[in-house]
């Protein structure tokens, strides 16, 4: 009997991933109105807003996942000799979407922003199905760009997934990474065991989850064609008004999330396979918080709204009694924190960032080596 | 720092138990304004009002709203709230979000209240008004009405709000509908359910219980419990610094720790507690009750729904028209007495058709003549369809001098199409009806001799014009009796006498208008007639002969 659900589950499975060969596909590329020359005018119409100078450009980063992958770079402020900070965006955003913080943070230091490999402007391989390997896919393309940008050392910052991926990369490549700051980051706690929730949820509501577990996250924008745009526009007007202080054009952002999304959902699909449940990380980084290095000063910042247990920040700090973990809350913001109390957030990466910035650096250095050794 | 409560239904209960920790923990956060839309509102407004929060566990329709709510609302509800609460509207007309805070009347506030939980259908049909304009539940525009940065948001739904219930699931995605943010999770989908239909006691108390625990978590992560002491130090410190600061507390104060320190282990207070377990309790006694429980019971009213529907439907309506009786006995009254009056109208124009029929146009015209003493009989030339007219003036020998010369011209014009039809009125009538004839009258007045010619000449002219058969004395005196004159004038004469000449258009009832316009002819002449016999006082223009 459990043999038949899984094979029937499969089966279901190949039918939601059917859609995009053959015939099917023609009739896709015709009724999606994604083009990535309207993406790129949407990302470049938002970053108007900056006032900083910033460099655009793609790096080739060789073979990591598929033949030749791209990722694509946004720069500030590239002459000043602190430690640079890298922003990895959330799942289904980009760049732009950092627009806000962008200014600020780069007054003090270099900056980089870059579209995950599978999402925004990045080449959009099929990444592999297991969760681990995608997990690896994400950390080796981002230490492959930062080879290739020649990189010594960073400061990550990533929100949700790329917090996620940010932590993992951190737990591969410590020596990289200067100081872990986390926003409102995805994958943390575990799944807990949902016995007793499962009787209280009527029949329905567990056959529509059981439904559409097969499904990317996004599969809705995609679906409604010409009018996923409005599709966001409806459902999170939220994410319209958080930017409408700088931008004059408010269709700008969920026109710009939108082609994010309608493409190929190949990073999309990388997060599909690391997701169990209902969002739940098929590999909680709370179980593996441990194996990153005592010396990586971890920053987390949650929102105080935010819809991500933001129990886990404690977690870590019991768990990594060495090391250094500071866990600050923004009263008010969701869990685009870095958007919905722009100042403060920050005021705290650059407060985050300047604590760790040159004085123990060669102390660090030293000790890892010492570790390494 | 403002409080905003979600629209949600039935689930506002769960804003109870988040009133009840506010109250117990930080009764500092109610000093300021309060928002809400829907269910919000009126746990807003409850807790403004300092209302018994029983009253939310026995309200289960917008019905027992509108019955039972004026009664647990104190008088002066209104002076109360306003200014503080602020309640979020859809406007009908345009779909746009209102927030009204100011209410003249309790009668206003409930208004505003039962407008902010009207849905569509569900409630009623039509919206309810709210100084003269339709508006419908908040929850359609603005759910969750933020006046400020510095906004506490309530929502009984997971998401991305400040005290909301957190569920095992860490759900990716969430919706923003109308200003409220809200999980796609199996539990919130499973609330959505409740929101129209009123979930049991057992669910009522865990709504009310997880909003107290939500909230108390809430205070506990931003640091807002605190002794009595220590609040009011704060509440001096908002005067002066920032919103920010004021919140700082002071983490030496034992009597704080302690505060804190219960209120990590503190549960619903135990008399609302009670209240759920007695409204639990009287839901799961008595036999009626152990039977509907049973599995059997449940399969047979969901079996027997398509007949039990209509009847409950009937029954619905019955309570809803005996719960309106009241206010809809005044305009029934006022109904009933408009139709009386309509019928009685309506009666009166069925016995007289014909009046209604006819339209009529009268006109006079009035020329006055002044003759010099020297002159002979000057010719009259006045158009006169009255042969009896132009003899007058021949019937004085010695020459006469003209003192005045009055010219009436009377012009009468009758048209209706309905003429025909009613049949009444024959054809020569109207033909006399239509012709516009002048009636001249001379008088001839010698200043210093007696004129007995024209008293006589008056009294001759007075025979004419006789042709109908109504016209006589009686219907004259009537008329005159009834109505002023349209004109007249007065005279001396040789005897030093003053006499009357008046003009009536008689309108009384009982006359066709064509008669009264002949009658308004000749009729003066002969009250003149009167008049002159009786005495020569000057007299008014109505007068009566005995």
């Amino acid at each position: 009997m459990m043999c038949d659900d899984a094979n029937f589950y499969r089966l279901y499975c190949l039918l939601v991933d059917f859609k995009l060969t053959g015939v099917f596909g023609w009739i896709w590329s015709w009724w999606s109105p994604m083009s990535t020359n309207l993406l790129r005018a949407a990302e470049k119409q938002i970053l108007t807003c900056l006032k900083t100078a910033y460099k655009g450009w793609y790096v080739d980063i060789g073979s990591v996942v598929g033949p030749a992958d791209k990722i694509w770079t946004i720069s500030l402020n590239t002459d000043s000799p602190k430690t640079p900070l890298v922003l990895l965006h959330g799942l289904g955003s980009g760049v732009a979407l950092w627009c806000l913080n962008l200014d600020a943070l780069a007054a003090e230091r270099p900056v980089y922003a870059i579209d995950l490999l599978g999402f925004g402007r990045s080449s959009r391989p099929v990444f592999s199905s297991d969760p681990t390997e995608a997990e690896m896919q994400f950390v080796k393309s981002i230490e492959e760009w930062r080879q290739e940008m020649q990189l010594k050392q960073i400061i990550l910052l990533g929100h949700s997934m790329g917090g996620f991926l940010a932590a993992s990369y951190a737990i591969h490549h410590p020596d990289r990474v200067n100081h872990l700051i986390l926003a409102d980051p995805w994958g943390f706690p575990e799944k807990p065991a949902d016995v007793v929730l499962k009787n209280n949820i009527p029949f329905v509501v567990r056959a529509i989850a059981y439904l559409m577990q097969p499904f990317n996250p996004f599969w809705a924008i995609r679906a409604a064609g010409p009018w996923g745009q409005a599709l966001i526009e409806k459902m999170r007007p939220d994410l319209v008004k958080k930017f409408s202080p700088v931008l004059s054009d408010s269709s700008l952002v969920s026109q710009y999330l939108f082609q994010c999304n309608a493409q190929t959902p190949s990073g999309e699909g990388a997060f599909h396979s690391m997701m169990t449940g209902m969002g739940w990380a098929k590999n909680p980084m709370l179980k593996r918080i441990h194996l990153l290095h005592k010396q990586v000063p971890v920053t987390l910042l949650y929102g105080g709204r935010s819809w991500i247990d933001n129990s886990a920040g404690e977690k870590i700090r019991e768990r990594r009694k060495e090391g250094y973990v500071n866990v600050q809350m923004i009263p008010g913001a969701g869990h685009h924190v870095y958007a919905d109390k722009c100042d403060v957030f920050n005021k705290y990466v650059n407060e985050a960032c300047a604590t760790f910035d040159k004085s123990d650096e060669d102390t660090r250095r030293g000790n890892l080596q010492v570790d390494s050794d | 720092m403002n409080l905003s409560f979600a629209g949600c239904g039935f689930l506002g209960i769960y804003h109870v138990g988040v009133a009840v920790c506010f109250k117990k923990y930080a009764p500092h956060l109610l000093l300021n304004k309060i928002s809400g839309a829907s269910a919000g509102a009126i746990a807003a407004c409850c807790l403004l009002c300092d209302l018994p929060i029983a009253f939310f566990l026995n309200f289960r329709l917008f019905l027992d709203l509108i019955i039972d709510f004026p009664q647990v609302l104190p008088e002066d509800a209104h002076l109360r709230v306003s200014g503080k609460l602020h309640i979020s509207l859809t406007r009908v007309y345009d779909g746009k979000n209102v927030i009204v805070s100011q209410f003249n009347s309790k009668e206003d506030l409930l208004q505003a209240l039962l407008a902010s939980a009207f849905v569509p259908i569900f409630s009623g049909l039509i919206p309810p008004k709210w100084h003269g304009v339709r508006y419908i539940d908040g929850g359609f525009s603005d759910n969750l009405p933020t006046l400020d940065e510095n906004t506490i948001t309530v929502s009984p739904f997971c998401g991305e709000t400040d005290i909301c219930p957190r569920d095992y699931s860490s759900q990716l995605f969430h919706v923003n509908v109308a200003n409220t943010s809200i999980e796609l999770s199996k539990q919130n989908i499973h609330r959505f359910a409740r929101i129209l239909w009123p979930p049991k006691p057992e669910v009522l108390s865990n709504m009310c219980k997880q909003g107290f625990d939500d909230a108390l978590r809430f205070l506990h992560r931003n640091n807002l419990i605190s002794c009595t002491r220590c609040l009011a130090v704060q509440s001096t410190f908002v005067v002066s610094e920032i919103l920010d600061e004021s919140f700082e507390y002071d983490p030496q104060c034992q009597e704080c720790k302690q505060h804190r320190q219960e209120a990590l282990v503190a549960n619903l207070p135990d008399t609302v507690l009670s209240l759920f377990q007695d409204a639990i309790d009287s839901a799961n006694k008595g036999l009626i009750n152990w039977i509907f429980k049973h599995r059997g019971m449940k399969l047979l009213s969901i079996l027997t729904l398509p007949y039990t529907l209509p009847i409950d439907i009937i029954y619905a309506i019955f309570r809803k028209f005996v719960a309106l009786a009241p206010h809809m006995a005044n305009s029934l009254v006022t109904m009933c007495e408009f139709l009386l009056d309509q019928i009685k109208h309506m009666c009166s124009h069925m016995s007289q058709p014909s009046k209604q029929l006819v339209s009529g146009n009268v006109s006079c015209r009035l020329a006055l003549t002044n003759y010099a003493t020297e002159s002979a009989s000057a010719p009259v030339s006045v158009a006169s369809t009255i042969p009896a007219e132009t003899t007058v003036p021949s019937s004085a020998d010695k020459p006469i001098h003209l003192k005045n010369k009055v010219n009436f011209n009377f012009t009468l014009d009758l048209e209706d199409s309905d003429l025909d039809k009613s049949g009444k009125i024959s054809a020569n009538k109207i033909l006399s009806r239509r012709s516009s004839y002048g009636q001249q009258h001379q008088t001839h007045n010698n200043n210093s001799s007696s004129s007995q010619s024209a008293n006589s000449q008056s009294a001759s002219s007075v025979d004419h014009g006789c042709m109908m058969g109504d016209d006589t004395f009686e219907n004259i005196l009537q008329v005159t009796r009834h109505h002023d004159a349209l004109m007249a004038f007065y005279y001396m004469d040789g005897d030093k006498r003053t006499r009357t000449v008046s003009l009536q258009i008689a309108k009384h009832p009982s006359l066709s208008q064509e008669i009264e316009s002949t009658i308004a002819g000749s009729a003066s002449w002969r009250l003149i007639n009167a008049v002159h016999r009786r005495d020569g006082q000057i007299l008014p223009l109505s007068f009566t002969p005995d």
